[in-house]
């Protein structure tokens, strides 16, 4: 098993904690007239990111104590200067966490917008892609249907008039083949990027659709759990395809989510094999979890129980996982969240 | 274009029906035949307005979508120009906004494709009812038109006066004529008009008022 994402924070609180010892020291040693306390900046600036704000506007506060009180401890030099210094320091670290703070707070609200327009600019692609193959759909459907009531009215009449209905037959038979020709032409359009299929490391796969969905993890203030398999053989798969896959369950486990305390929100992602010998990822949540009629129909097209769902995200997923010749599938346990898995044929097996 | 109407007779009813997919435009007209209805369709409004005009009620069964004109834009166009026909519309895809316009602008129907047959047919019976009686009030406008120029100058004088309710002496007094000579042409204008009373003369007056 592997465990990637636990010992890295603890490692920083480590360093943050001796930056702070060794400048107090030497502050403190130090004579008053110099004005050792500024190099605290280095502290906030290496807390920025990894402390909340409240966290990090602590850490000023204390930097800004441990400066008054090591002008108490110090004992050569003018106590003057001293007093002058701590004040200087005490500036320095206020100016630097406001600063600090407002960067990163810009960043965050322009990686917001980001996110927002790239999610708005997709889905208006699709409504406008949508409209358009509903349009050419409806007007070979609208043709055969009227061909049909007026094939019914034909046969209807006394004596029935056989030609005009073999007519109409004739051409719901031709109007029904333009509509799945249409079909097919959508098809070929969705096919245009032919699957690439390589040995995949499935680990490394889902350790970098994480990364890619790093920023809304941390932002849920999620805790993310790794058990991933080692030694498991590579699988025939088009890396970004299953990527895809990947972010696609991620984000719906963070929704899932979305509602707890935030200290409930946890999201687990393991590897295994199964008995069959093939490769199977499974990510699980701590949400609420789905009542079975829901799991029963989580898959299939335009089926959503979000309100602003396309009920597509799911559907996508299940046609590249099949078409990779696995399976995609959904559990949910009382008392515990959803558990979305899919597998895939290890290389080297008959893949269809 | 296709012409289907080699069965129409003058003064029946015609449906014209403007769509640009053949297959839509084949398939209501065959509809429209099996039910005994005559019909002629177009593949764009400009094919429509180039056909002759037909007299007798009709209505049009129009597509939103078409390249070139679109369904709205002709109806806009239709009231602009004076050709009052009823429409109803089809369409492959509508909005909720697209239906009210349409419905504003005075269409009889909205259908999204596919449709019921019996909703078209239905919009259809209404479309040319309606045209029929616009025919028919046009024609007893024009029949009050022709009866009017046959009034005299002096006639068309006292006409007004007596919708308005006044008394042959009064009249007299206010044209400066004798009241034998109001009585006469009073009576002229009864005739002339085809009015039984006093009270169908208002009705038939109101009628040749220009309408706001």
């Amino acid at each position: 098993m592997l465990s990637k994402q636990r010992n890295r924070p603890g490692l920083r609180a480590v360093f943050i904690a001796s930056l702070l010892i060794c400048i107090f020291v030497a502050d403190t040693v130090t004579d008053f007239e110099i004005a050792f306390a500024v190099f605290y900046i280095a502290v906030i600036l290496s807390a920025i990111g990894f402390l909340s704000t409240r966290g990090v506007v602590f850490l000023a506060s204390v930097c800004v104590g441990l400066t008054a009180i090591s002008l108490l401890l110090t004992k050569q030099g003018s106590f003057e200067a001293g007093v002058f210094n701590c004040g200087i320091s005490a500036s320095a670290i206020g100016v630097t966490t406001y600063l600090a703070l407002k960067t990163v707070a810009a960043q965050a609200a322009a990686h917001d917008a980001q996110e927002q327009l790239a999610r708005v600019a997709r889905l208006t692609r699709l409504g406008a892609l949508t409209a358009s193959i509903a349009h050419e759909v409806n007007q070979p459907l609208a043709a055969v249907v009227t061909s049909a009531d007026a094939c019914r009215r034909w046969l209807a009449h006394e004596p029935p008039n056989l030609a005009k209905a073999r007519q109409a037959a004739e051409r719901i038979v031709r109007d029904a083949s333009r509509a799945g020709e249409v079909i097919a032409r959508v098809r070929g359009l969705a096919r245009n990027e032919p699957s690439r299929r390589e040995p995949l490391d499935l680990n490394e796969a889902a350790i970098e659709a994480v990364a890619m969905a790093q920023h809304e993890i941390e932002r849920n203030g999620v805790a993310l759990q790794w058990h991933l398999a080692e030694d498991l053989p590579a699988a025939m798969a088009d890396r970004v395809q299953i990527q895809q896959v990947i972010g696609n369950l991620l984000l719906n486990a963070l929704e899932a989510m979305a509602g707890l305390p935030s200290f409930r929100r946890e999201l687990e992602i393991s590897s295994s094999r199964d008995a069959d010998g093939n490769i199977v990822l499974a990510v699980a949540d701590s949400g609420a979890g789905m009542k079975p009629s829901v799991l029963e129909h989580a898959f299939d097209a335009f089926w959503t129980t979000k309100e602003t769902g396309m009920g597509i995200g799911l559907a996508i997923s299940r046609s590249i996982i099949e078409a990779h010749g696995g399976r995609i599938w959904a559990t949910s346990e009382p008392r515990m969240g959803a558990v979305f898995r899919f597998s895939l044929p290890a290389a080297g097996k008959d893949t269809p | 274009m296709t012409a289907a109407g080699p069965t129409h007779e003058p003064g029946t009813a015609l449906v014209h029906v403007i769509d640009d997919d053949e297959a839509v435009r084949t398939a209501i007209e065959d509809l429209l035949a099996s039910v005994g209805l005559s019909v002629r369709s177009y593949g764009s409004t400009r094919a429509f307005l180039e056909a002759a005009p037909v007299d007798g009620p009709a209505c049009l069964v129009l597509d939103i979508r078409m390249p070139g004109q679109s369904g709205l834009e002709f109806q806009q166009q239709m009231a602009r120009t004076g050709l009052r026909l009823p429409v109803i519309f089809i369409t492959g895809h509508g909005d909720i906004a697209m239906s009210v316009k349409a419905m504003k602008n005075g269409a009889i129907e909205f259908l999204t494709k596919p449709f019921r047959d019996q909703d078209l047919l239905d919009a259809i019976q209404h479309g040319i009812e309606k045209d029929r009686l616009r025919l028919e009030e046009d024609e007893a406008t024009a029949t009050l038109q022709a009866c009017w120029r046959t009034l005299s100058p002096g006639e068309r004088d006292v006409l007004p006066l007596v919708v308005r309710g006044l008394l042959n002496k009064q009249i007299a007094g206010l044209l400066d004529v004798s009241e034998i000579t109001v009585k006469v042409r009073r009576s002229q204008v009864m005739r002339k008009m085809q009015a039984k009373s006093v009270a169908d003369l208002v009705r038939i007056w109101d009628r040749l008022q220009p309408k706001t």
